[in-house]
């Protein structure tokens, strides 16, 4: 699952001109799941655990008892899958920018990913809380599409940073 | 971030079902969690039953209620059921609810396998309790599955093994996930040091149940091989060698105890600064003494086979590597004693627990010690001694810290406080109770009363039956447990966000009932 970062930073940004905006007067708002554990650490998880198990297994099955090394291969298999799909998830991230008339969504969730342009004054912000016990779910829509943006956010950062895309929006 | 108009990746967050559904198909951290702690429940009231039986065979010498095999079939289950379906799950039902609120993450690493983890283990306890039902009824060789009996059982000896598969395959499931989410979606600013203890010794048992659990799976696949299809690994009759089992079983069978017992010092270091209103004493120490424990328990696990026959050389070596875990064990017990001493104590319920906790799993610890010399433990092995001493270990140390935790987090769970009455009422029972069962143990075990059997000498009749009365008080009780949680989960007063006045940590920062999506944004620490 997805863990964003902190929006709170990404927030005050959004709502300040000056740091909302690159070099070129951009608005850019960008976001993306926390990840604790870097390459190195993910590493040293997966082969400090695939060296005891395939140490005490090997040790087993030298004695005879080899039935505990595909067991311990099967756990180690499932240790890389898991960390494999953690990292696969690193390069995760939503990007907003609203440059001139045009509004850019880019975004790259695991295998997906993807982009789309809108233009400005076609663009709407849609933002959905009607159903109680459930997230806000915040999009923006043009020409009767709707492309869903905050993934990584809280409820409340979603609320605020609807509120800084419309300001945006109609400026 | 997705388009509408093509993919829609919503995370799952925007429907939950409801009804059983909500249930079956549940990814929410929360709601495994729960389902890992009321099946916990169910299993302790099966689990203690048939303790109950067993202590009421035991009320006079002769044979009363039962057939004796039938005796055998109830030591068995009680001990696999207790560890496998009572204390095991009851500590990953704690760690579903309470990582992620710790370390500030919205769920674990992968909420799909966790609903797998939790789902797998009702149907091998069907599979554990359904075997009473089968020919030959359920298993009746004790928990540890020694062969030759193990191999010579009947048709529920496969189905046990099955089910410890299936268990086995639910912990490597729920323990890659525990590993992972602690690692991977911490808080930014949650430095490992920084890390609540009971998140530390979670990590520490995930690690401990990875690098044994293939041991347990490859053990009982070779007990199968040899029970069908005809190898010959613990089959002396054909060249195979039964005590190489007790080697490769112990192997994992020493970790595995303080996989029962880690997570209990984790909940214990939660509790007792909170209601000292002091920080934990020597955080850094307990870090490493648990770490030290975990790493030891891999080289202790002949010390339950002293009486099989080794070199002296072995015998030392195991001795003292025994002896040797006492260090960072009394580490921790200095530290908690130390984080009370000179704090501004106060009495609720969880506290009590966690006192009586380090009271108990302290004697629970001696006893052990005693057992760890060589020449001691062959006088005591298969004695009523052992069966003290675990239970000490496992009983007012696993179980007494199951019921610390529930008690200090139940506000948290339910946003209602429990009636601490009740909860007194329910601590001095228990404690009472407990000690009446598994005192006199010491006695008979030191008089040479042997274990698991249901007939005795007339010379141990006294302590039996104080034992049998400890008993029907202590399981009695654990109902007053079971109406305090219920009515706390019905209503009652509202609990505060941080319910406790000395409590620290991220949980303590949520409302009460924590919400069903929380952290969904990680917080920083500073």
């Amino acid at each position: 699952m997805p863990h964003p970062v902190s929006s709170i930073h990404d927030m005050e940004q959004v709502d300040t001109e000056d740091c909302g905006g690159d070099a070129s007067g951009a608005f850019v708002f960008q976001s993306r799941p926390n990840h604790s554990l870097t390459h190195g650490q993910q590493r040293f998880v997966f082969w400090s655990l695939a060296a005891v198990c395939l140490a005490t297994s090997s040790g087993f099955a030298l004695l005879g008892y080899w039935l505990i090394l595909p067991f311990a291969g099967l756990e180690i298999g499932l240790l890389a899958w898991a960390l494999e799909a953690l990292r696969s998830r690193e390069g995760d991230y939503e990007t907003l920018t609203i440059e001139g008339d045009v509004v850019r969504v880019e975004w790259h969730a695991g295998t997906r990913g993807g982009r789309r342009e809108m233009n400005r004054r076609w663009a709407r912000v849609v933002c959905d809380c009607r159903t109680p016990g459930r997230n806000c779910r915040l999009s923006l829509s043009s020409h009767g599409r709707e492309t869903e943006i905050g993934q990584y956010l809280s409820d409340e950062a979603r609320l605020r940073l609807a509120a800084a895309l419309r300001r945006k929006l109609q400026a | 971030m997705s388009d509408a108009a093509h993919a829609h990746d919503d995370h799952g967050h925007h429907a939950h079902p409801a009804g059983i559904m909500r249930w079956l198909t549940t990814t929410n951290h929360k709601d495994i969690g729960s389902l890992y702690l009321w099946f916990s429940l169910i299993m302790l009231f099966t689990a203690g039953s048939m303790a109950l039986l067993i202590r009421s065979e035991l009320f006079e010498p002769g044979m009363q209620l039962m057939h004796p095999d039938f005796f055998n079939q109830l030591t068995t289950m009680h001990g696999l059921i207790m560890i496998f379906g009572v204390i095991m799950p009851a500590f990953t039902g704690f760690a579903n609810w309470q990582v992620p609120l710790m370390i500030g993450a919205p769920d674990m690493a992968f909420p799909r396998m966790n609903n797998w983890s939790f789902w797998l283990l009702p149907v091998a306890g069907i599979m554990l309790l359904g075997s009473f039902w089968l020919p030959g009824g359920a298993v009746a060789g004790g928990w540890t599955m020694y062969p030759p009996l193990f191999i010579q059982g009947g048709v529920s000896y496969d189905l046990t093994i099955l089910a410890v598969h299936i268990m086995g395959l639910s912990s490597i499931m729920g323990s890659i996930n525990i590993i992972t989410t602690i690692l991977n979606m911490r808080a930014p600013g949650l430095t490992l040091m920084k890390m609540p203890m009971f998140v530390w010794t979670w990590l520490i048992t995930a690690y401990l149940l990875i690098a044994t659990m293939p041991v347990l799976a490859g053990a009982v696949t070779m007990l199968l091989t040899d029970r069908n299809f005809g190898t010959h690994f613990f089959n002396a009759a054909g060249g195979g060698d039964p005590v190489m089992f007790q080697h490769i079983f112990w192997f994992f069978g020493h970790p595995e105890v303080y996989i029962l017992i880690l997570p209990a010092f984790g909940i214990i270091s939660q509790i007792i600064p909170t209601f000292a209103r002091k920080p934990l004493f020597g955080y850094a120490s307990m870090v490493y003494a648990t770490a030290s424990i975990a790493i030891l328990s891999f080289t202790v696990w002949a010390h339950h086979m002293f009486a099989v026959g080794m070199p002296v050389a072995a015998q030392l070596f195991f001795m003292f590597s025994t002896m040797l875990i006492a260090v960072p064990t009394g580490v921790k017990v200095f530290n908690w004693v130390a984080t009370m001493w000179k704090g501004s104590l106060t009495f609720e319920t969880p506290m009590l627990f966690a006192i009586a906790f380090v009271c108990l799993f302290t004697i629970g610890g001696f006893s052990g010690l005693v057992l760890a010399m060589a020449p001691v433990d062959i006088q005591l092995q298969d004695t009523y001694y052992v069966v003290a001493h675990f239970h000490y270990v496992l009983v007012s140390g696993a179980l007494f810290s199951i019921f610390a935790g529930i008690y200090f987090w139940l506000p948290k769970w339910t946003g209602h406080m429990y009636n601490e009455t009740l909860g007194k009422v329910h601590f001095w029972l228990s404690v009472i109770g407990m000690n009446i069962v598994f005192f006199p143990m010491h006695f008979l075990g030191l008089a040479g009363m042997p274990r698991r059997i249901p007939d005795y000498a007339l010379q141990f009749t006294e302590f039996n039956q104080i034992a049998t009365v400890g008993a029907f008080i202590f399981g009695f009780s654990q109902l007053v447990f079971l109406y305090v949680v219920l009515k706390a989960i019905k209503g009652g007063a509202k609990a505060s966000d941080r319910v406790w006045e000395g409590a620290e940590g991220l949980e303590w920062t949520l409302p009460s009932p924590a919400p069903y999506h929380t952290f969904e944004t990680a917080p920083v620490v500073k």
